[in-house]
This record gives C-alpha cells, structure tokens and sequence, in this order.
C-alpha cells in the first residue's frame, strides 16, 4: 500500500492506543482503590455495629460504660473524656506549636531551620506506644510525685503526652500556610515602615489563618484518633471526672475502649456490636474533623488562585462579619470568665480580670520595637519548650535502653514472657508485616498517584478521590484494626495472620504514599512533558521516560516515611495479626509477634524490674528502627530538594 | 520552488473555560517559508501556534471547534492521534526545556520512544541533528554531561536540534528568543533561516524587528482575531488595516 499523502499519516495507531488504555485503567483501578476502600471500611463497620445492644439515644447518652457486669452500654463518659484529654492537649499544643510554625518560617536563619525542622519531624517519627511507655513510666511517676496525687495516670498524663504527639502535626502543617504567604506581601508592609512583629501579626498571620485553622484541625483529629500512648498513661476508668475539670482524674477514651476490650470480647454479642458502634462513632467524628480540615485547606488554595478566578459577591457584607466577629469574641471571653470563675472562684477571677486589664494597657503603651523583642522572645520560648520536650523523651528512651542493647538481645526469642531472652520474634515479625505492607501499599498509592497527576484534568472524580486518601489519612489507626478485624480475621476467615496485619497496615500507608508521590509529581514542570509530548511521545512513555526519573526520589521518601509508619503502629495489628509468641510464623496465615506489640506487653501487662529492663530494651530498638526510616526519609527529601534546580 | 500550502486553519475558535482566546481564525501556510504570528500580549498567537500539534490538548477545560488540515488531513477528527501528529509537527518552547537527562539522551528521546533503538543510527541522527542546530562544535566533547549545565542559548538550540531529531515536516517555535541575550538571538535567527530549506517554520514573537528580518509571511494577532495575513514585505511597508498599522509603527502595542 502506498500512502498518497503525508497528512494521512497523523491516524490512529490502534495497538498503541490500546496499550495507553490498559495502562491507564491499571492506574485507574489503583486511584478508585482509596475511595471503595474509605467505603467498605464504613460498612464494614456498620455491618457490625448492627444491632447496638441499646437504642442510639441511650448509647450516645447513659452514663454508665460497663459492658460484662451490669451491660449498660453508655458511651456518654467515653465521649466526654475522649473531648477533655483533647481539649486538654490542644491548650499545650496549639500555642507551641504555632510559635514553633512562626519560628521555623518567619524567624529562624536557613541554618537554624535545617536542623529545626527535620527535628520537629522526627518527634512526628516516634511511635506511639513509645510515647506510651514513656508517659507509663516517667511522666505518671513525675505528676503523682510532684502533685501528691495516689496516682498519676490521669487525664492530665493524657493530656501532655497527646499534646507532644500532636506538636509536629500542627507545626508542619501551620508552616507550609505561613511559608505559602507569597514574599510580596511581607515586602509591601516592610517597605511601608512596618516592624517585622508587626508585618507577622497584620500580614501573614491572617493570610495564612484558614491554613493555621487547619493544622490545629488536623492536629485534633490526630488526638482524637490516638490510641496506645492514651491507653497507657490515662487510667482508663470511664468515669466522668468530678469536678469536670479535675485534671487528675484517671479517664476513658472512644480509642481506649477499642484497644482494651476488643480483644476479649466474644464475637457476635451485645458487647460486640456496642464496640462497632464506638468504632463507627470514632469514625464519624474524625471524618466531620478531618473534612472540615481539607475544606479550610481548599479555600486557601483557592485563595492563592484567586487574582485570576472571578469576583464573587461575598455572601455576608463586611460590617455584617465584623459585627459577628465581635460577638462571637465576647462570647468566648465571658465562656473563658465562667469557666475561670467554675474553677477558682469569684475572688481569684476577679483579680485575674483586674491583671489582665492591667497588662492589656501596658501593651499598648510598649513601642513597637520593644513588642517585637516581647513576641519573639515567647515564640522562641515556645520552640526551646519544644526541643526540651523532643530531648527528654529521646534522652529518656536512650539511657533507659541502651543497657539491654546485646546481639543476644537482637537474636534471641523471648523467654518467661519477654523478662528473659530477646527480641528476635518481635524484630523479624515486624519486618515480615512491613515488608509486606509495603508490598501492597506502594503500587497502588503511587498507581493511583500517577492516576490523578497525570491522567486526569481536576473534577469531581479527582476530587472524590483525592478527598477520599485525605480521609483515610485521617481515619485513627484503631479503626483500621476493627475493620480488619471484622473483616479479614472474621469475614473472610484469615484468623489471626499475618497476611490480615499486612494487608491492614497497607490500607492505612497508603494515603501517606500517594500524598507524597504527587507531591513529587507535581514537582516535575510541565515544560517538560510539554517537551516530551512535542517529540512525539505518548502519554506513558512521558510518564516513564522523562516524569518518574525525576520523581524517583520524593517517591522513595514517602515509600520510607510508610515504612516507618507501618513499623511503629500498633493498634491496628492488635486484634489482626499479633500474638505474643517466641515462635516465628510459617505461612502467611499464622500469627506473628511485632515490635510495638511485645513493648506494649510486656510494659503494661508484666509485672517486675526485669520486664522494665527488657520494655525499655525493646522501646529502643523499635525508635531506632522507626526514627531510622524517618531520618533517611528525610534526608533523601532534603538532598534532592537542595540538587534538584529546573 | 513552487510555492505548496502545508497547514491551514479553517473557521478555527478556541475557549479555555468561559473565556473564548480564538475567534474564526482562517490562515494557510506554505512549505519551506517562514510564518511569524505577531501582536501584543493575549492576542492569542501562542494559543494558535499550540492548537498546530494540538499542544492544547493537555490544558484544562480548552474546547476547539473547526479545524486544522495537514496536507488535506484534519488533525483534529476524532481519528487524528496527537501522537503521531507531533511526529511530524514539532515545537520548540519559548522557555528551553531540556529534559534532566543528557545532551545526547535529549536528542535521542524522541527517535527513542518511537521505537529506534539501534546505537549506530541514534549516533548519527544525535550528530546530524546536533550540527543543524548549530551546536555540534560546542557539544560534542561532552555529549554525554547533563543539559541542565549547557547555557540558556545553548540549551535552546539543544531543544531545536531535540526536535529535529523526529525529522518533522513542521517546526513550531513560542517564542524561542524570549528568554535570550541578543548573541544567542542571533544564532537562533541564523538558524531558523537554515531550517527553512528543509522544514516550514512558524514562529510566534514578540519581537517585530525579528518578524521582518526572518519571516516571509506575518500573521497580525489581536484579541483572538486574525487582523491580516500577508507577505511580511507588504505587512510591514504597506499595511491593509489600521490596527496593523498602529502596531507596525509602535503606535500601540
């Protein structure tokens, strides 16, 4: 055949076509993954919740949790203590971490933030139940000694070490909203003889508020959603403390119920469903927190884009909000008067009004360059406070394990229930599930990734999609364990195994994965697959030849930052796949021991000095472990960041 | 040689969005000449050089209606495969985009991915293609160092010799002077003067001097709408329309 015309040549090729096709439906199935998965888990979970073994009304409202003796099913005292520990670890958290935001971006010399922030990253690093046995150990001893209480698993334990926990994810998050604040911004109230205080608190601060309101969002879903560190320093009696802010009350979680009764309950029974029905409940509130997060994050964007979108008429006029900005500020304050007066009484109050008044006009009588010197001395306070909080926990974990540290202790079973021999069930049984997390996890997060950078324009399926990895992101590890409980330990009859735990700690790695690798493919610029596409490539051949290369390292990094995810996690191996055993397992559907779990054990459940020794051992090691991915994530990431120039 | 037409636009509109960027754009290019679109910023001449390999297809929201015809073929029937139809329209960049790769991986990519893999043949068209675009003597000790450290005016007669390596029937360049010294302007001119023997080449610029010192035809751009399409001589000297006169003559623009 000759072909008449050159014009005739630009037809289709068919079998390329279709090659391009199959790729993209692969990459297609892995996005539409996150979004049946978010799914499933809450049917899975209705599933089981059904039937409660009382009406709705009186699970949300009796006062009673006492689900063996007398079976009241009340989740009431559970919600209102999980409310307290956080609004307890938010007063510590919030302003340390937005002085520590506000010092990494806007203070500190690129120097000081190169070691800063990995830093601050790194405490995000530290798994939870080594949060746990710290606050166990150190922190409960340090409030019953100090204080002169009978014992000090409290809420206020709960508190501190939930407030530690959720410092990293307020301030990364609060970070990026402030470094997101363009440049122009700063210089045009500079150059109008504004301080540099004084561009922070009527410039940036407010640009970047959605964002900051955000972060403290997510930082909550993060409390709300914690499970071991709560479990093990809280007392968990679910009891509503009397008075209510009686901080050295023991106190009960949503989260602590699951992780303390799910493993004994008899399945099928009225205690049974009223735990799903937690579960759920856990659920809704994190995903009501962490839609409401993602939604602030939208309008910030869009805020960004905004010089070129349209004008829209606001739906308030401006007097219409300040005025109700005014009145919801003298709300708050009279709430904060109330509560003041509740807890000090009159005299107390009135003298603090007196004081607060007092220092109110002393400010305003400051000069702008002493109020400068004020505000940055309390921002740095705040991220000393934090580099102090980092150094004890670490320091502590260090001296209290490097004792144990042996090669027999690396390679040897544990004897007498963890008080004798080692660790080598737990080591390598960790190993096994991670590497089998990953297994799963990594080519569906970056399949579905590449799905949303690179084959999709933005509409609603992407947006669903990606909505639907936020939530994951935020759902609490604890539910994943019930819904793999419910659903491949029971429902598809896997028993306890390992393959249940792998597949579980994937599904919660994978948000974390296909986060990153966007992010890493978005950073490729388009000029180049402009480029790419100019000479004639097809979509794929872009993707593999000129996108992924680049992308490879921030790939890497978010496949490392799930790793060390997956190795610390507890909650939700706890009822799919662990056991505490000196055996190793021989098939896919045997149970294993892990790291997080046999610490978890032997640091809660065995008593004695050589249990001590040995949790102390193993708390270590899984540091170690953990904090070693996290750093070699981050050192990739801040390399290629440093070489990479477009 | 006689004068042959390669590529015309037919009824061409085009919208991203709301926003409609090409209104009833009818002009026809002839082989082996060079085309400039020139006009003032958003007149749309980069938005119509990029519907010639159909580029726009990877922005959001872009809707066309009429067509473009190839040697008689509409590259965008719903047959037309972008793929191919770059194949044989290539297109340089106004911002050098090398890719972060090799000099020679650069100009290899694309006989690379259309499934040439034979070391001798990739050797000589890297070479060829190379001293076409005038960057051979400059190049060849160092083939095989990343782009990424060639300069500016380097790197963009690597992305010209990167798209002849596909040996394309038409070379659309964006601007490819925007982002140059005046040195490096002039050797890409040189260039394009060369390019014309084998290949057509229409070129978006904001540059009028350089429309009227390389073109042989000008399209005058303004609000989306084609003004006037002519010889370059006759655009320049002897103006039809108004608008095209006020910009010749820096009068506005």
């Amino acid at each position: 055949m000759t072909i008449k015309k050159k014009g005739d040549m630009i037809f289709t090729k068919s079998k390329r076509n279709r090659k391009e096709k199959v790729i993209k439906s692969i990459f297609f199935i892995a996005a539409i993954f996150g979004v049946v998965t978010i799914f499933s888990i809450l049917f899975f979970l209705l599933k089981e919740a059904y039937p409660l073994p009382t009406d709705l009304w009186s699970f949300l409202s009796g006062t009673k949790w006492s689900p063996t003796e007398s079976l009241l099913f009340g989740t009431y005292p559970l919600i209102v203590g999980t409310l307290l520990v956080t609004f307890g670890a938010m007063a510590l958290a919030i302003p340390l971490s937005i002085g520590g935001a506000l010092f990494i971006s806007e203070i500190a010399s690129s120097r000081v933030r190169s070691i800063i922030k990995p830093a601050i990253e790194l405490l995000a690093g530290i798994p939870s139940v080594v949060y746990g046995f710290f606050g166990l150990i150190l922190l409960t001893s340090w409030i019953k000694d100090f204080f002169g209480v009978p014992t000090g698993e409290t809420w206020l334990a709960g508190s501190i070490i939930l407030g530690i926990m959720a410092i990293p994810t307020i301030t990364t998050v609060a970070e990026d909203a402030l470094k997101a604040v363009p440049r122009e911004y700063k210089e045009g109230s500079l150059a109008m003889g504004a301080t540099r205080w004084q561009t922070i608190n009527k410039v940036v601060l407010p640009t970047a508020l959605s964002g900051i309101t955000a972060a403290i969002i997510l930082g909550i879903g993060r409390a709300v959603g914690e499970t071991m560190a709560i479990l093990m320093v809280c007392g968990n009696a679910a009891i509503i403390p009397s008075p209510l802010w009686n901080t050295f009350s023991p106190i009960r979680t949503l989260t602590s119920t699951l992780g303390i009764e799910t493993a004994e309950v008899p399945v099928g029974g009225p205690h049974y469903h009223a735990l799903f029905g937690v579960a759920v409940l856990l659920l809704l509130i994190t995903l009501i927190i962490n839609i409401s997060a993602v939604y602030l994050l939208g309008l910030l964007q869009k805020r960004h884009n905004a010089t070129k979108a349209k004008k829209k008429k606001p739906l308030l006029s401006i007097t219409l909000v300040l005025k109700i900005k005014k009145i919801l500020t003298s709300f708050v304050l009279l709430f904060l008067l109330l509560l003041l007066y509740l807890i000090t009484g009159l005299l107390m109050t009135g003298a603090l009004v007196v004081l607060g008044v007092l220092l109110w006009f002393m400010v305003k009588k400051l000069s702008q360059k002493s109020l400068q010197k004020i505000a940055f001395s309390t921002i740095g306070v705040s991220i000393i406070i934090i580099l102090i909080l980092l150094g004890i926990i670490l320091s502590y974990i260090f001296i209290n394990g490097t004792g144990m540290l042996s090669w027999e202790f690396l390679t040897e079973p544990p004897r007498s229930l963890g008080r004798a021999g080692g660790i080598s069930t737990a080591l390598i049984g960790t190993m096994y599930l991670v590497a089998g997390a990953i297994a799963i996890a990594l080519p569906i997060g970056v399949g579905a990734s590449i799905y949303l950078t690179e084959y999709t324009k933005e509409s609603i399926m992407t947006k669903i999609i990606r909505t639907g990895a936020d939530l994951l992101n935020g759902t609490p590890s604890i539910v994943f364990g019930l819904f793999g409980f419910a659903f491949f330990v029971l429902y598809l009859n896997f028993g306890f195994s390992l393959l249940a735990g792998q597949i579980t700690l994937a599904f919660m790695i994978i948000p974390t994965i296909l986060r990153t690798t966007e992010e890493a493919l978005r950073s490729v610029p388009q000029a180049i697959r402009e480029g790419s596409y100019a000479v004639g490539a097809t979509r794929w051949q872009t993707i593999r030849r000129v996108v992924l290369p680049p992308a490879a390292p921030g790939i890497i990094t978010g496949a490392i930052l799930g790793i060390g995810r997956a190795a610390g996690e507890t909650a939700p191996i706890m009822f799919t796949a662990v056991a505490f055993s000196s055996f190793f397992p021989s098939s896919f559907f045997e149970p294993v021991n892990a790291l997080p779990y046999h610490l978890f054990i032997i640091a809660t459940n065995v008593p004695g000095t050589a249990a001590r020794a040995a949790a102390g051992g193993t708390a270590l090691v899984l540091l170690l472990l953990v904090i070693g991915f996290y750093a070699i994530a981050i050192l990739i990431r801040n390399h290629y960041q440093k070489t990479m120039k477009w | 040689m006689a004068e042959k037409e390669i590529i015309k636009t037919v009824n061409l509109n085009l919208w991203y969005a709301e926003k409609q960027a090409l209104y009833d754009v009818n002009m026809s290019v002839l082989a082996n000449k060079i085309t400039a679109l020139i006009g003032p910023s958003g007149c749309g001449k980069s938005t119509l050089i990029r519907c010639f390999n159909r580029m726009n297809d990877v922005i959001d929201k872009c809707k066309i209606t009429g067509s473009i015809l190839f040697d008689g073929a509409d590259i965008y029937d719903a047959n037309a495969d972008a793929v191919e139809i770059r194949k044989k329209i290539g297109m340089v960049f106004q911002k050098p985009n090398p890719f972060p790769k090799s000099i020679y991986e650069n100009i290899a990519y694309g006989p690379r991915v259309q499934g040439k893999n034979n070391k001798k043949d990739l050797d000589a068209i890297v070479e060829n293609s190379l001293k076409v675009a005038a960057l051979w003597d400059e190049a060849s000790d160092r083939l095989h160092e990343s782009a990424m450290g060639l300069s500016g005016g380097q790197q963009q007669r690597l992305c010209i010799a990167r798209s002849l390596a596909i040996e394309p029937e038409i070379i659309l360049m964006d601007e490819p002077c925007s982002s140059l010294d005046p040195i490096a302007t002039a050797k890409i001119e040189d260039l394009m003067l060369e390019l014309k023997k084998k290949y057509t080449v229409i070129i978006v610029t904001h540059n009028m001097q350089q429309a009227a010192r390389v073109s042989d035809f000008t399209a005058y751009m303004y609000l989306g709408k084609l003004i006037e399409f002519g010889r370059t001589k006759q655009i320049f000297e002897n103006p039809k329309e108004e608008l095209t006169e006020n910009y010749i003559t820096g009068r506005f623009g």
